[in-house]
């Protein structure tokens, strides 16, 4: 691990990739602790709520450095630029609109399981299946959905010595499909997540509920303390040159729009393209509980 | 005008400019007797009648194409990756103004004029060698200026929207410079390919490097005059960009040796001032600049905000992904978002050109500002109040200059300047503890 890092501190040379290759090594590292922890007996609602509280604390983290669905999408991103094939940048009112649609998954997704757990007489030992989603409560695993690496530790279908392929929501998607339905619906999900995040970049984190909670926290003005990983801008260095604005893969615009201090934002993960593209010393920053980790430097010094 | 009066005018002022060229290196060098020797380059290069004439043309004679542009929105990295020489050609005469006043009014901007005075008598050899001259009808002058040229030279206007933040101004600004770089193809006959432009950006962010690490030694001690590091700066509109990066390499590389010596090109405790305004041009266009360093009390110019100076390389072109429409993409950003010039208001607020200069004054220890517009020009004498204002409540002094295209006014320029000196070094000495 230590040797990785190592490596890609020192022979990356060029400066505006590598906060890139780093995050990349970060979300691969997480892959294989996921793959590890699937292999545990877990409560998975606990997981749940790590990870939603966690959010709320250190913002989309989550998203940017550890999430596998993410890290595939970024490996999607980067076949479309070996191909040199350019990215389709989605028009700004439609991104600001998708990022409504999350609360609109987030509840139709929570909704069902709760009321089945209040209103089902018959099934014993609530708390037991709401803890390892299980039952009444199965739909909420696709909540985790995101978390799954592409081999899991176990024998299912496209099974191999104990291990099977897999991929983020199918699981899911099989228990809500019979039949010739759960080949389609397979197919038709991989096709989708796949195709669209080759063309827009991180298509599916626009709309991922995980980042609800620091959506909500952002509006709650007695919680303002609670982030304490945030990007800060100092607006005197700002020349509004737009660079931070083009290279974001979510395409955040607070960044270039908010005017200096702590930027707020419940759509950016923290991936730091943009303090790492950022071509003016000292402008972008990315701070833990008011200690800057990471600041834009001068990167022509490649 | 006859042919015979146009040569006789030409070769007059052609002959007051290279003794104007060779007084100003002069005056730098006897400011600055520990000038380094790697200035010598670019002493060499500011000879406008000298030795890049004769490479320009000799290029020409291969081939190449010579796009000149008159304003600092036209995209070099496209003129570069078409294999075509880029070069600025406003002019910095001032003699050739007189004879600009025959066809407009006295009141049209100073630079305007000239230009077209230095058409008229055919005195600027980048004027001349053009093929094509890439106008951004940036303000009243040069949206007229284009037209008058067009009767002579061939031009290419390059629109620049006024609102430069808008989503829609971005839209329009990114068709302009496709449709530009489709011109530069069909004139050069060679195709911008993305390999083309990756090497041509990588090129300009090397000088832009270079120019970073002059101002970063300019930020901390006054090791090299600003009159000195003015002209490094401005060499860049029309040498050749690779050899100025080298060169500029080595005088930072002497310049940081410096620094460790502490050998200094003028007393630390002379007061430290930055010229903001209109672009100042060599070689007559540099009378203020003479003046402040000239001055008793002397002044060092730390920093400007001209597009004829500081502004010309400090802003990089970003590259995301190394790929055609995003490189376009880079190239057309950089000219438009990042520019802290006046003729463009912004949606929210305007406040870059502000944000700029403030940083500097931070940066670079600023002690006063000096605001220089020629006389004419709209755009920077109404930015004034604004700027003023801010500056006031910093308590940082603000002198308001203007001028015009004339040796006339030097006197009546040097009483003001030695009194704003003055008060900027009493202020400096007190401030510091020690004697004015």
């Amino acid at each position: 691990m230590l040797a990785g890092l190592l490596i890609i501190t020192i022979w990356i040379r060029d400066e505006t990739r590598k906060i890139s290759y780093l995050r990349t090594f970060v979300q691969v590292a997480s892959l294989i602790g996921i793959f590890y922890l699937f292999s545990l007996t877990l409560w998975l609602s606990v997981v749940l709520i790590v990870i939603f509280a966690a959010t709320i604390f250190l913002g989309r983290f989550f998203c940017g450095w550890i999430c596998p669905f993410g890290l595939y999408m970024d490996f999607i991103s980067q076949v479309r630029k070996t191909l040199r094939i350019g990215y389709w940048a989605l028009p700004e009112w439609l991104n600001k609109n998708l990022h409504r649609l999350r609360y609109i998954i987030f509840v139709v997704i929570l909704l069902p399981p709760i009321l089945l757990f209040f209103l089902d007489p018959l099934y014993q030992q609530k708390w037991a299946s709401a803890l390892f989603l299980i039952g009444s409560f199965t739909p909420l695993t696709i909540l985790l959905g995101p978390l799954e690496p592409l081999i899991v530790p176990w024998g299912e279908t496209l099974g191999f010595s104990g291990l099977s392929l897999s991929y983020p929501y199918v699981r899911q998607v099989i228990v809500y499909s019979s039949g010739i339905f759960v080949s389609i619906n397979v197919f038709l999900l991989i096709a989708l997540t796949v195709a669209s995040s080759f063309l827009v970049r991180r298509f599916w984190c626009r709309f991922c509920p995980t980042g609800i909670s620091i959506g909500i926290v952002n509006h709650l003005p007695h919680f303002k303390w609670a982030p304490i990983m945030h990007l800060n801008k100092v607006e005197e260095k700002c020349t509004k040159c737009g660079i931070c604005k083009r290279v974001c893969p979510l395409q955040v615009t607070e960044v270039y729009d908010q005017k200096g201090g702590d930027i707020a934002t419940s759509m950016c993960m923290l991936c730091l393209r943009c303090a790492e593209m950022c071509p003016y010393e000292g402008c972008l920053k990315a701070n833990f509980n008011g200690k800057t980790f990471f600041k834009s430097r001068n990167w022509l010094k490649k | 005008m006859t042919q015979k009066e146009i040569e006789n005018l030409r070769n007059t002022i052609k002959t007051a400019s290279l003794k104007v060229i060779s007084e100003n290196i002069a005056r730098m060098k006897k400011t600055s007797p520990n000038r380094p020797e790697i200035m010598q380059y670019f002493d060499e290069m500011a000879n406008l009648f000298g030795q890049r004439e004769k490479e320009i043309k000799e290029l020409q004679d291969q081939g190449k194409k010579v796009i000149g542009y008159l304003c600092m929105f036209a995209p070099v990295e496209l003129i570069l990756a078409a294999d075509a020489i880029p070069v600025r050609v406003g002019s910095g005469w001032y003699d050739p103004a007189k004879q600009g006043d025959k066809i407009v009014p006295v009141e049209v901007c100073p630079i305007v004029r000239s230009t077209i005075g230095t058409k008229m008598i055919g005195l600027s050899p980048f004027l001349e060698m053009s093929d094509v001259i890439i106008n951004p009808p940036t303000c009243d002058g040069m949206t007229k200026l284009g037209e008058i040229l067009s009767d002579q030279k061939s031009i290419w206007t390059l629109s620049a929207p006024r609102i430069k933040d808008d989503p829609q101004s971005l839209i329009f600004w990114k068709e302009e410079i496709k449709a530009m770089k489709k011109k530069i193809e069909g004139l050069t006959g060679v195709k911008i390919t993305a390999k083309r432009l990756r090497a041509a950006i990588e090129l300009r962010q090397k000088a832009s490097l270079a120019f970073r690490r002059l101002q970063d030694v300019r930020k901390i001690s006054p090791v090299i005059m600003g009159r000195d590091a003015m002209l490094v700066s401005q060499t860049i509109t029309w040498d050749d960009t690779q050899r100025w990066t080298e060169k500029t390499m080595m005088l930072c590389d002497e310049l940081e040796r410096r620094v460790k010596q502490e050998e200094w090109a003028c007393s630390p405790s002379n007061p430290r001032v930055m010229i903001t305004g209109t672009p100042m041009f060599w070689p007559d266009n540099w009378k203020i600049p003479h003046l402040v360093e000239e001055a008793k009390p002397q002044g060092l110019i730390a920093a400007d905000e001209l597009c004829s100076g500081d502004r010309i390389l400090y802003d990089p072109v970003g590259v995301d992904e190394w790929t055609g429409s995003d490189m376009l993409s880079a190239v057309a950003e950089k000219y438009l978002m990042a520019s802290t010039c006046p003729c463009f208001t912004s949606a929210d607020g305007n406040e870059d050109r502000i944000n700029w200069l403030l940083d500097r004054i931070k940066e670079f220890k600023i002690d006063g500002v000096i605001y220089y517009t020629v006389r004419g020009c709209m755009l920077y004498a109404m930015e004034y109040a604004r700027v003023k204002r801010i500056l006031d409540k910093m308590n940082v002094p603000i002198y308001y200059l203007d001028t015009e295209y004339t040796r006339e006014d030097v006197g009546q320029i040097k009483t003001r300047i030695e009194a704003f000196m003055e008060m900027l070094d009493t202020r400096v000495q007190l401030s510091r503890g020690t004697q004015p």
